[in-house]
């Protein structure tokens, strides 16, 4: 394609664009995304490509991979348009019955449709599915309806809409008031004001600055960012360009993990197309502003979300950070003002500018405006991606688009904000998820992480799990968090282990209270967070496993007994043959018994019992 | 200029110092370990903390690298700054129990001995304050150490572990470590001098004069290359202890001065 000069190109290029787009073509849109091509859905779409050519010459259809539908629990998914009949875990036998009697036929599969398990009903539709209704998707729009690596799809949604927009009329100035009375705040965990950020950036003193995009995104169980990343690339280099021109930057960043191939090949090819475009480069719409970004990919260190390390990281040093007592608005990359946002944070700038600060200031609560990506995980019945205006209650979240707790089993608790964040208990299931209400409850917002956990969740387990990442995380160059983190570490392995003394729940609470204190960045001083948080809600489950040497929820392996029911026991044998240990006598037909010396509580008897006459005791 | 004020004690710095340098003024004492100002503050042990007044907001900073922009009230004493500085103490010494230099400021602290256990191992009561890596650096110019693994198992090194060719075993690191993890040792079997413990080691010289044992060869490379002084006797007079330097030196000045006569 031509490189284009003026916003009149632009626009005339997307009318012709949309002309071409033909309404008797068939769209069949395979999620490609990180849960379905696990699944295999990229084979799907080879099958659907080949079925496509051999329709025929009078039936047009066109195979198209996107990016994450947000129904990952459901996945590969398919639509097809017309309609947008959804269709879900679809298999390889499943692709010739698709293409015959939906996209030839025009009829439904119906085995192949989502089945609410509450009210019985088939959903043709994405919006007749409980899962979508209750979300509002700005950031995710167009995940799961363009290709992420056509730029015609985004320029025909709309796309660099908002970037020509702002490089014919708009002032720096006035976009980041834009920003400003959107009440935007930064997605990446910290919840700083977006505006704010960027007009401190602007102002410092300095030619040379940089803008970059924050894609290390490191929690356990999350993968907003990556998902936008994958699905919808050119969204963050919009947001990133709009942000440059705003605040004066030349030169652009985006840091993402290496261990995303996807979203850097996407990520790639969507600045080359920009590039080719005109819509990155010198002059960019001719309106004298030039800008281009790099990427760089990341080494898989945690730490390296943190700014400061992401930074020493692109100038080639070892990912640690320093002190932030002079921003990095001022004294970033290289020692120049440089201004740092999160992925999502990004995505959401060219809906701002499109739509109006006003407008995206009218969804959320007082202090927590727009929507957050959040990636619902754990013990729930629909994980996957959920987009969700601020102020929705963790129980509709929970409950209404998540389904509920897996297997019927009891709400116990909610982690959010990853290993920094903290655990909600079921009480406060009714609290609104803004920055400001879950700092109050003892975690935060973090990146969007949200795993739900169930009745059979140990807490202090759980602390143990969060500490102990964070102890492979740590880099180690400060005193509170290398020394602090591992004497945490070492007595919650004493308390799962059976050998908790009086005296622990308050030694680990000195030394939260003194990581959140002393330590040098973000990592260290919310360590304490996952403990905190689960000794302020479930103390007395800290209390049972150190005084009364018992895990409540049966997880710490020393602290229980495996035992056979002696009348639920068939004796089938099944439990002694699978046993890798040889600890279960008992001849057949009879009860058998567990040698507790010899048991190594691995579970695999319980598992196998087709009788559950296995006990946890 | 900015004012600082100090535990009530009002002073007045450059824009730009640090909490450190205003309280130092005053005479007032804040524990220190991984500062040197000889090199760049990487504010790594966390001794130092103090509590800064802004407004209604309090909050508990370091003192080697806060720069003062502003008037700004601080205190040194308080039982936030105290509390904390206690704490990493505390840590410190879980991890290098033996060290006599930390027990020594620990008491200065007022602080006897740790409630936790050594959980952390240390390589000789090392603390990991980097003042050795950061003077290698940045006055010696030899990166010859630096730190290698992540958290708990983060040590000061040389590349892999093995002797390095990059140190000139000056022993600037084994001066400035404040625990005494870094040694100098005289090996006169091969008339060598080995920095422990990184294992490198380099050849000493000694005085053409005298034979006294003097700087090592490679430190003397740099000096000559580093102090440009193109006179041919000063290259020669390296290769002399300081004091057949001094004598040398005397008998030259005397040739020249009856040469003048």
């Amino acid at each position: 394609m031509k490189a284009i000069k003026s916003q009149a190109e632009l626009e005339s290029l997307r009318k012709k664009l949309s002309k071409k787009l033909n309404p008797k073509v068939k769209i069949v849109r395979v999620c490609i995304g990180t849960g379905c091509a696990a699944k295999g859905s990229k084979r799907l779409y080879e099958l659907l490509c080949e079925a496509a050519k051999e329709a025929g010459e009078n039936i047009k259809v066109e195979a198209k991979c996107v990016g994450c539908h947000g129904f990952c629990e459901r996945g590969p998914i398919i639509v097809i348009q017309p309609g947008n009949i959804i269709y879900q875990r679809v298999e390889e036998p499943d692709v010739g019955e698709i293409f015959r009697e939906t996209v030839l036929g025009g009829r439904v599969v119906e085995r192949l449709l989502y089945e609410d398990p509450k009210s019985g009903k088939k959903a043709k539709t994405e919006e007749e599915i409980p899962f979508y209704r209750a979300q509002q998707r700005i950031v995710l729009a167009e995940n799961g309806r363009i290709d992420p690596t056509s730029i015609e799809d985004y320029l025909i949604a709309g796309g660099y809409g908002a970037l020509s927009k702002v490089l014919n009329g708009m002032s720096p100035d006035e976009i980041i008031k834009e920003v400003e009375l959107a009440g935007l705040r930064g997605r990446g965990g910290g919840g700083f004001p977006t505006a704010r950020k960027w007009r401190s950036c602007r102002e410092a003193e300095g030619s040379d600055k940089y803008v970059i995009c924050n894609g290390d995104e490191g929690d356990p169980g999350a993968f907003m960012d990556r998902s936008i990343m994958e699905g919808n690339p050119h969204s963050v280099l919009e947001g990133m360009i709009i942000g440059a021109y705003a605040i004066g930057a030349s030169q652009g960043y985006i840091y993402v993990r290496n261990e995303y191939p996807l979203a850097v090949e996407h990520l790639r090819k969507a600045i080359s197309q920009a590039r080719e475009l005109g819509l990155l480069g010198e002059n960019i719409l001719d309106s004298g502003f030039s800008f281009d970004i790099r990427i760089n990919r990341g080494g898989g260190a945690f730490v390296c979300g943190e700014s400061t390390a992401l930074m020493a990281s692109l100038e080639g040093r070892a990912g640690e950070p320093r002190a932030k007592y002079v921003h990095t608005v001022e004294k970033g990359l290289n020692e120049k003002p440089t201004n740092l946002n999160n992925v999502e944070t990004w995505t959401n700038i060219p809906a701002i500018i499109n739509r109006g600060g006003k407008w995206f200031a009218s969804i959320g609560t007082e202090g927590s405006k727009g929507t957050k990506v959040f990636s619902l995980v754990g013990k729930v019945v629909n994980t996957g991606l959920v987009e969700v205006p601020m102020g929705m209650t963790l129980r509709q979240i929970v409950e209404e688009i998540g389904g509920g707790v897996k297997e019927g089993k009891k709400f116990k608790a909610v982690q959010t904000g990853g290993p920094s964040g903290g655990c909600i208990p079921a009480k406060h299931l009714d609290a609104r998820v803004d920055f400001d209400e879950l700092t109050k409850l003892g975690s935060m917002m973090g990146s969007g992480g949200m795993i739900v956990m169930d009745e059979d969740t140990c807490m202090v387990n759980v602390a143990h799990y969060f500490l102990n990442f964070l102890k492979e995380e740590s880099c180690g160059k400060c005193t509170p968090c290398r020394e602090g983190i591992a004497q945490m570490l070492y007595i919650l392995d004493r308390i799962t282990r059976g050998e908790g003394e009086s005296g622990d729940i308050e030694k680990l609470e000195t030394l939260a209270g003194l990581l959140d204190e002393t330590a040098l960045c973000a990592l260290g001083t919310t360590a304490a967070n996952p403990i905190l948080s689960t000794i302020r809600y479930f103390r007395d489950e800290y209390k049972e496993h150190i005084a009364e040497n018992r895990c409540p929820a049966k997880v710490c392996r020393n602290l229980f007994l495996y035992e056979i029911n002696a009348e639920v026991c068939t004796g089938c044998g099944i439990c002694k043959k699978n046993c890798p240990e040889i600890a279960i006598t008992g001849e057949r037909r009879e009860p058998h018994v567990i040698d507790q010396e010899k048991c190594t509580k691995c579970g695999t008897c319980f598992e196998k019992c087709p009788f559950t006459a296995i006990m946890k005791v | 200029m900015p004012t600082v004020t100090i535990d009530g004690v009002v002073v007045k710095v450059e824009e730009g110092s640090t909490i450190l340098d205003a309280a130092r003024e005053t005479g007032i004492w804040i524990p220190t370990l991984c500062y040197n100002p000889s090199v760049s503050a990487p504010a790594v042990c966390r001794l130092c903390m103090v509590e800064l007044e802004r407004g209604k907001r309090k909050q508990l900073v370091t003192a080697c690298n806060y720069p003062v922009r502003s008037d700004i009230k601080v205190s040194v004493s308080s039982k936030r700054a105290v509390r904390a500085r206690r704490g990493v103490m505390e840590l410190l010494l879980a991890r290098a129990p033996e060290s006599e230099e930390l027990k020594e400021l620990a008491a200065r602290m007022g602080v006897e001995g740790t409630p936790y256990p050594k959980v952390t191992e240390s390589q000789r009561n090392c603390i990991l304050c980097g003042l050795c890596t950061s003077v290698c650096e940045e006055v010696i110019g030899c990166s010859a150490i630096g730190f290698a693994g992540r958290g708990v198992d983060r040590a000061v090194a040389t590349p892999f572990r093995l002797a390095s060719d990059e140190c000139i075993a000056c022993g600037a690191c084994a001066v400035v470590c404040p625990v005494g993890t870094i040694q100098l040792r005289i090996h006169e079997d091969t008339g060598e001098v080995e920095i422990s413990p990184f294992k490198s080691r380099a050849k000493l010289l000694f005085c053409e004069e005298c034979g006294r044992r003097m700087v090592t060869e490679p430190l003397a490379k740099q000096i000559l290359s580093k102090v440009k002084i193109d006179w041919e006797e000063f290259r020669e007079r390296a290769r002399l202890c300081p004091e057949c330097r001094r004598k040398k030196t005397a008998e030259a000045l005397g040739l020249i001065a009856s040469k003048s006569h």
